[in-house]
């Protein structure tokens, strides 16, 4: 395309010729023409002459539209000249309305605006949640009372491929996390001559703390973002809907099963957490101390009494509801726009991670006011 | 000189498998202008068809000449600068959820053109008054319904002037009137824009309204091609069964 300008200044007219396509490599150029043009004085009229212009396509009709929206607003008017040619993409020009967009331009939300729903969105969501939490304990009756089964294989499926699937992970972590954790008591214990305490304090700490917080962690991680991706596709994809429409109960259907898997999976796997990472600290004290394997074990057994182990592996039950829980409802509160999903697991695994710290420090807050155990 | 002869396949078979193929020895023409309809049963190949004219699955035999050039003859990069010449609207709108309805549709020229910014906002409204959606511009794809959403999936393919769209069921799922509406549409951009069409559909009513010529296929080969008047008048057995199973 080439635009031949010509400027008559009597009748403060000026001419702009456009020859060749008029087409989206060319839009640009006749676009800051046409921009500049308008921004003159001595101008009152621009007359775009289409005469020897070939092909107009999209670019080409966007830009003479927007040629008029420039000059009407710089007092100015624009004039087709010879456009004959060009009938249909005048004539669809003419058909666009002026100003579409400001049709829906909504004013924005002012700040106590922007609260209030923040707080209503707040409610909303914990009114959902604790409705998601009652019906699956109530689903949970029905299935007691035989009233109501259990998709077929569904939980010990789910065993599978949350526990045996998570188990080298889980185990790698304890390992390494015992012997950190044996290495920095060591440095410090030797110090007082008490070198031999670490079997207590890695014992203690791997039942009490470690072993079931980092199982919640590695499973919420893994598992709890599957369960809200999963659940989320089946809402994008209308199978949560297909449900409702059926009348079965999604609770029942798809949280029950995850849920009595994670409450099985979690705590075994904490177990096993336990044992891998006394293993982990025990090789430690082994070449750093030389202390023998039965005297580190003998320690562990001594210190860590029963009580011990039910605070651990009742914190595991407890966080298996909480990953199981979060995974189901953020992955059911998805919308239909696909990008909610992504939205949904990483929710689920800021939100997990977050309620496993706090419900970890309450009860370790709770367990010390019980005396040191 | 414009090329006449838009699509030409020869001799195609199409599949996912060597040894089973869904369509064979396929031999079809597209004229600039014209507005073409793929027919046939559920499972029939018509999809797959469509998919490797498109380039998204390459053909078990023969060649597909695009735009006077062999698609599966041309490195990626000259591909990809045939394809920016069609436009493919989906069976699912495949509309961005995350974007605008203006965004969805300014997004082809955002990241194939240096056009600036002014210039694709009025092409993407005026390209949206075409179909109808003059005034949706900021909304969602998730506020809009199922015929608005395919017709801004067809704003989004037509946004760069392609020579030829190819619509896999445009108006399925949809209503008589909103159909009827998407028809219109689909005119428009022959008639306006001069834009090839060809539509896989199952809807005879949409394609009685549209279509200059269709082409039938059933037991994984082509079973007849001519205008909607010939094919629905054909001796071939199957054929008339599609076109009067209903009457029947």
């Amino acid at each position: 395309m080439s635009t031949v300008a010509a400027f008559d200044r009597p009748s403060r007219t000026a001419t702009i010729a456009v020859q060749g396509d008029l087409a989206i490599p060319d839009a640009k150029g006749l676009y800051d023409c046409l921009k500049s043009i308008s921004r003159r004085r001595d101008v009152r009229t621009i007359v775009l002459d289409l005469g020897k212009t070939e092909r107009i396509d999209g670019a080409g009709m966007a830009v003479v539209s927007l040629g008029r929206k420039l000059a009407r607003r710089a007092g100015k008017k624009l004039e087709i000249a010879n456009g004959t040619r060009h009938k249909q993409a005048l004539e669809l020009m003419a058909a666009v309305p002026k100003n579409t967009i400001d049709q829906h331009v909504e004013t924005p939300p002012t700040k106590f605006e922007v609260l209030g729903t923040r707080v209503l969105t707040f409610y909303e969501g914990v009114r959902a949640s604790v409705k998601l939490f009652g019906d699956a304990f109530h689903q949970l009756g029905y299935v007691i009372a035989k009233k109501k089964k259990l998709p077929k294989g569904a939980t010990s499926g789910f065993i599978v491929a949350m526990g045996i699937d998570a188990l080298p992970i889980v185990c790698m972590l304890s390992a390494l996390l015992g012997a950190t954790l044996a290495f920095q008591g060591i440095v410090l214990l030797k110090r007082f001559g008490a070198g031999m305490f670490v079997a207590d304090m890695t014992g203690l700490a791997m039942v009490r703390e470690f072993a079931p917080m980092m199982t919640a962690i590695v499973l919420t991680g893994r598992n709890g973002a599957a369960i809200a991706a999963e659940l989320g596709t089946m809402r994008v994809r209308g199978e949560l809907d297909a449900l409702d429409a059926m009348g079965v109960s999604s609770s029942r259907f798809l949280l029950l099963p995850r849920l009595l898997a994670l409450s099985f999976v979690q705590p075994a796997l904490s177990l096993i957490g336990i044992f891998v990472g006394i293993l982990g600290a025990l090789v430690v004290a082994r070449i750093s101390l030389d202390l023998p394997a039965n005297i580190f074990w003998a320690r562990v057994v001594g210190r860590v009494d029963l009580m011990d182990c039910f605070h651990g592996l009742g914190k595991s039950f407890l966080f298996a509801q909480i990953i199981g829980f979060t995974g189901s409802y953020f992955g059911m509160r998805t919308t239909n726009d696909p990008s909610s999903v992504g939205s949904a697991t990483t929710r689920t695994v800021v939100v997990g991670i977050f309620l496993i710290i706090l419900v970890d420090a309450i009860a370790a807050t709770l367990g010390s006011l019980g005396g040191p155990g | 000189m414009k090329l006449d002869s838009m699509l030409l396949c020869r001799k195609l078979t199409v599949g996912y498998a060597e040894d089973q193929p869904v369509l064979s020895d396929i031999e079809l023409e597209v004229r600039r202008g014209e507005i073409v309809a793929l027919l046939g049963g559920s499972g029939s190949g018509k999809s797959t068809l469509l998919r490797t004219i498109t380039g998204l699955q390459p053909p078990l035999a023969g060649g597909v000449s695009l735009l006077g050039q062999d698609i599966y003859e041309l490195d990626d990069e000259a591909r990809r600068a045939l394809l920016r010449r069609t436009g493919m609207a989906f069976q699912q709108d495949a509309l961005f959820g995350a974007l605008t309805i203006q965004d969805n549709v300014a997004l082809p020229l955002r990241e194939l053109t240096k056009l600036p910014e002014p210039i694709i906002c009025e092409m993407a409204r005026m390209r949206l008054a075409l179909v109808g959606l003059a005034g949706f511009e900021r909304r969602q794809p998730a506020a809009l319904s199922g015929g608005q959403r395919k017709r801004a999936a067809l704003a989004r393919a037509s946004i760069l002037d392609p020579e030829i769209i190819f619509c896999d069921e445009p108006s399925a799922g949809l209503d008589p009137v909103v159909a009827a509406e998407l028809d219109d549409t689909l005119l428009r951009f022959r008639d306006v824009l001069g834009i090839t069409i060809v539509i896989v559909s199952h809807e005879l009513e949409s394609i009685r309204a549209l279509a200059d010529r269709a082409i039938m296929f059933g037991h994984g080969k082509m079973l007849a091609s001519g205008t909607l008047s010939e094919l629905e008048h054909s001796q071939n057995e199957e054929v008339y069964h599609y076109f009067h199973a209903r009457s029947a």
